[in-house]
């Protein structure tokens, strides 16, 4: 009750400090430092540029200005010697938590200030993509909360230590701990959130939603944290260890401090969001399991209902098995690491379903026994939160699920078939899935078919059905505008957000996809998808680039954002991520590259990244694509060969594994992406010139197939060029 | 209200030792004079029943109750001004003691504020930033939030530093004013204000108390002990605590307390610092 009565009359003092003012005033100005010195949303969509940097330099600035408060205002009670009269008219401790009140609420004041202060701002810089939603929980999250979390941590620092000098050591490593070392753990940056990119044209739940977990487990760490400091105030003249004493007397007070400590251990070890995968990015125990013998798949069924307040997702899937063996079988699922299996029936009777514990590539593994019987029907229930994989933790906000976007791929949608083989190895696992959403999402399967609506409910929803082939399938739903465009004979369905209708018709984005299309048609012939007649490109919720597979290629938003189609320096074409990503329909769809080996610099990358660089050269000019794709490759191949383990491979065996993985993968991915193209373009210069490596390359890619081995191999694109390996080498 | 302090010994972390196994009781109404030489233990006396220490042994008891239980209870009913104190000097002298009413639980905190500016005579200054005021007006504000709240028990420390004689005349005659149904405890080197208004003195030297009575019996207790000489009488007598030397025409006439006065004094009737010096210098450090 005394702290309720004190806390106005300590607000209003500490608002009447000087200092309290300047570190407001500077903490309304550091989203300043998100246009300029601090940056870690590198994605280039509007919101990430403008309200992601901003709020997370607000949030970094702002927690270290109101720490240094904080560390200020508690010794200048004792400095002062003021507290020598408070003590005596009230108990330290409930001095203590007044002055914790009193700080939380001016640094709550502060934020409503930014947040009125930058709202006209942000609103201008963004422009039509601006989402109020986005704002207030971008302020409030990413820049909100570091506040109250470095007043705790400041406050403890000074109740344990008692001393100025020694708290701002501590709150200062604190800091700088969680803006360096911590910075890649998603769960350990405290003020600095692992935000890489906010979309514009679509939802940000899931990555508010893990921001927001991993300030709430931090709040509560540094509460627990700030108790046992509280138990530690010096009081009657005592030491730091005679306070405490005296302090763990009322025993609700360590067992508060204590209950804090264990929801913090316990929300971080068990922490919703990121999946357990095996690190080793080459481990292929998912691929490689022994096959169920005797057992095949003739069909399947999933009916897929997404809780899109929640984020989680609800289904049941159905398969139809076909057991030769005469004997029970134990069939392999990889399933989403979020869900759990509530039910699991063969033919109508309850069977084994053990999710064995091991997790890779985003997938947890299922094990079912599935009976004798010749025939049978596995129906599963399923569902939960969907996780994402862990080697993406830096890269929050997949796999986002609610009202505005949704995206499933193969586990997320159902359990993915891992060890069963299709009817007379046909390769075919016919599928047919009902997914339920909102009357106003499109559903856009990622493949050639395409969803139609079977059911309208009361409830406003909506039953989609599409039917595919594969063992798995991704599906993108969303508020969706489609565009058919005629180009290089097929029609082109471009599906792009509808809050973005605007920006894509001022930049023509329909054309430029139309222009692409035709430079790759010319130049190397029709595509796969021309044989269909159609191809989906779609716009997806930013991710950081796009794949493609037969009959349809996602482009990211980033590639759309306004500042991107305006840009001058581009021209009037859309980004080259999109470029890149059709390019990929000519080169690294179906066959065309054997993927088995891994670290082989020889992928569809090389040839894609080399295609993209030509097409660009020609719509922005040779000192535009020298600048950035010929001078880039050339800078990280010199790196990769300056780089001391490739140097000397024998250390790298001697790093932990995680460490080694982490390298070799950094490194396969600079000769996919880079040396591979520059090595393309020696051969070019080599073979006499871009018209004829344009010549060989429309060889080979009409060219006739082995279909005992249909892939474009290294060696037979150094035939057609007429080189050998060491004409190419790079070294 | 009162306070008793039974077998109490205080020893700081250092070692020092700064009050030795004390007794005393305080019972309002009174206003008790502590007085003691710099360092004899009165300001950790006065922590003490403050409730900034706790003792190393023996018990304090408020109203009968240990002082570690009714600590909430005690400051609820205490005024304490400490010898050193800061006040925060980005606030108005009325918000100051507006925030010390609140700490203090007041009902009518506005109305106490308004009461002990005027009994400080700080009403000019009730709206000026404590940062713009002189010692002798932080000292007053100082008084005032010992004041606020007729606390039934109040501690000063050292109150009149820093002021004027008339002020501290003003602010004496306010204590005694004060403690007609209190319990004041007034720590000063100034034996006047003691003689002026307390109606009990305490004596502390070396962590004891060497007396505690009233200032009559101190009084009484130096009888026969304060004599007046000419300095040349009393040349190289080390047994004599000279007090005063006054020059005058006929040489220097000097005053001194003894335990056994010399027979060139004469005899001359005590005044209460006579008294307190006599008490003092029976005193043999340890």
């Amino acid at each position: 009750m005394k702290t309720i009565r004190l806390f106005p009359l300590e607000l209003r003092r500490l608002l009447s400090s000087r200092f309290t003012w300047l570190v407001s005033g500077l903490t309304a100005l550091s989203p300043l430092l998100g246009f300029t010195l601090y940056k870690p949303a590198d994605s280039t969509t509007m919101l990430s540029l403008f309200l992601a940097n901003p709020s997370l330099a607000g949030g970094a600035a702002g927690g270290i200005l109101f720490g240094l408060l904080t560390v200020y205002e508690l010794d200048k009670a004792g400095r002062s010697r003021v507290e020598v009269l408070t003590d005596a008219a009230v108990s330290p401790l409930t001095t203590a938590l007044t002055r914790l009140l009193a700080l939380t609420a001016a640094a709550l004041l502060t934020l409503a200030a930014v947040m009125v202060i930058w709202l006209p701002i942000s609103q201008s810089r963004i422009g039509s993509v601006f989402d109020g939603t986005d704002y207030v929980f971008a302020y409030l999250l990413f820049m909100g909360l570091a506040l109250p979390l470095a007043i705790l941590a400041a406050a403890a620092a000074y109740q344990f230590t008692r001393r100025m000098d020694l708290s701002l050591v501590l709150f200062a490593a604190f800091a700088f701990l969680s803006l360096t070392v911590w910075a890649d753990d998603w769960q350990l940056c405290w003020l600095n959130p692992s935000v890489w990119a906010m979309s514009d044209d679509f939802s940000n739940f899931r990555l508010f939603r893990s921001v927001a977990y991993m300030r709430l487990t931090w709040l509560a760490a540094l509460a627990g944290i700030w108790t046992l400091s509280y138990l530690c105030i010096r009081r009657f003249g005592k030491g730091l260890l005679g306070s405490l004493m005296l302090g763990v007397r009322r025993i609700y007070r360590p067992a508060i401090a204590l209950a804090l400590l264990a929801c913090s251990v316990t929300a971080w070890a068990f922490q919703p969001f990121y999946d357990q995968s095996n690190p080793d990015l080459s481990a292929m125990t998912l691929d490689t399991l022994e096959t169920a013998d005797g057992v095949t798949c003739s069909g399947r069924a999933a009916d897929v209902r997404p809780d899109l307040a929640l984020g989680t997702v609800q289904g049941t899937a159905t398969y139809q098995f076909q057991n030769t063996s005469g004997q029970e079988r134990t069939v392999s699922f990889g399933i989403d690491p979020g869900y759990s299996i509530t039910s699991a029936q063969a033919n109508g009777k309850d069977v084994s379903a053990v999710l064995t514990g091991y997790q890779e590539s985003n997938m947890a593994l299922l094990e079912i026994t599935i009976p004798a019987d010749r025939d049978i029907e596995l129906v599963l229930e399923y569902g939960g939160l969907p996780k994402d994989w862990n080697i993406m933790s830096t890269m929050q906000g997949e796999p986002e699920l609610s009202p505005k976007y949704l995206c499933l791929e193969s586990q997320n949608m159902a359990p993915y078939l891992l060890n069963v083989a299709a009817p007379e190895d046909t390769g075919v696992f016919p599928a047919v899935i009902d997914i339920t959403l909102p009357e106003h999402m499109t559903v856009i399967p990622f493949g050639p078919s395409d969803a139609e609506i079977l059911e309208q409910h009361e409830d406003g929803t909506l039953t989609w059905r599409y039917e595919t082939s594969g063992p798995g399938s991704i599906l993108y739903a969303g508020d969706y505008v489609r565009e058919d465009i005629q180009a290089g004979g097929v029609t082109v369905q471009f599906y792009y957000g509808r809050k973005h209708q605007t920006i894509m018709e001022q930049a023509k984005a329909a054309e430029a996809v139309r222009e692409v299309i035709e430079y790759c048609t010319e130049h190397y012939g029709s595509p796969s998808f021309a044989a269909t007649g159609s191809l989906k490109l779609i716009q997806s919720r930013v991710a950081g680039g796009g794949y493609a597979t037969t009959g349809a290629s996602l482009l990211d938003e980033a590639d759309f954002t306004a500042n991107n189609l305006e840009s001058a320096e581009k021209g009037a074409i859309p980004g080259e991520v999109m470029i890149h990503e059709l390019v990929h329909q000519w080169w690294g769809l179906g066959n065309m590259f054997d993927d088995s080996d891994t670290a082989s610099p020889w992928s569809s990358e090389g040839l894609t990244v080399y295609t993209t660089y030509r097409i660009v050269k020609d719509l922005y000019g040779e000192d535009y694509a020298k600048e950035h794709y010929v001078d880039q490759w050339q800078t990280a191949v010199d790196d990769y060969y300056q780089n001391f383990y490739v140097r000397n491979p024998e250390y790298l065996s001697s790093l932990p594994e995680e460490e080694q993985l982490r390298i070799s993968n950094s490194l396969a991915t600079m000769r996919r992406y880079s040396e591979m193209p520059l090595m393309i373009l020696k051969a070019e210069q080599l073979a006499g010139g871009e018209d004829a490596m344009d010549q060989i390359l429309y060889n080979l890619f009409n060219r006739e197939l082995d279909w005992s081995y249909p892939y474009l191999t290294y060696q037979e694109f150094l035939d057609a060029c007429g080189l050998t390996e060491e004409d190419l080498s790079l070294a | 209200m009162e306070m008793n302090i039974q077998n109490v010994t205080m020893t700081y972390q250092n070692g020092k030792q700064a009050l030795k196994n004390l007794n005393l009781d305080l019972r309002s109404p009174s206003l008790v004079g502590l007085l003691g030489p710099n360092g004899a233990g009165k300001s950790t006396l006065m922590k003490l029943l403050s409730a900034a220490l706790l003792p190393t042994s023996g018990s304090i008891l408020v109203n009968g109750e240990p002082l570690r239980n009714a600590e909430q209870k005690l400051k609820g009913t205490l005024g304490y001004l400490p010898q050193d104190f800061g006040l925060f000097d980005e606030l108005t002298v009325f918000q100051f003691l507006d925030y010390m009413a609140a700490l203090k639980g007041l009902t009518d905190a506005k109305s106490a504020v308004r009461a002990v500016i005027r009994q400080v005579n700080l009403e000019e200054k009730a709206k000026a930033r404590i940062r713009t005021l002189s010692g002798g007006q932080r000292q007053r504000v100082g008084i005032a939030q010992a004041l606020l709240g007729n606390p039934s028990f109040l501690i000063l420390d050292e109150p009149t530093v820093g002021l004027d004689p008339e002020e501290r005349i003003h602010f004496r005659n306010l204590f005694s004013q004060t403690a007609q149904n209190r319990l004041v405890l007034l720590s000063t080197h100034i034996i006047e204000d003691v003689q002026s208004v307390c109606d009990q003195i305490v004596v502390i030297n070396h962590g004891s108390i060497l007396f505690a009575g009233t200032p009559e019996q101190m009084i009484q207790a130096a009888q026969g002990h304060v004599g007046v000489f000419w300095e040349e009488e009393a040349f190289r007598d080390d047994s004599l605590h000279i007090t005063a030397r006054i020059n005058t025409s006929q040489g220097i006439r000097c005053r001194a307390v003894a335990e056994a006065l010399p027979a060139y004094a004469q005899p001359e009737e005590p005044s209460l610092e006579d008294a307190y010096l006599y008490l003092i210098s029976q005193e043999v450090p340890k």
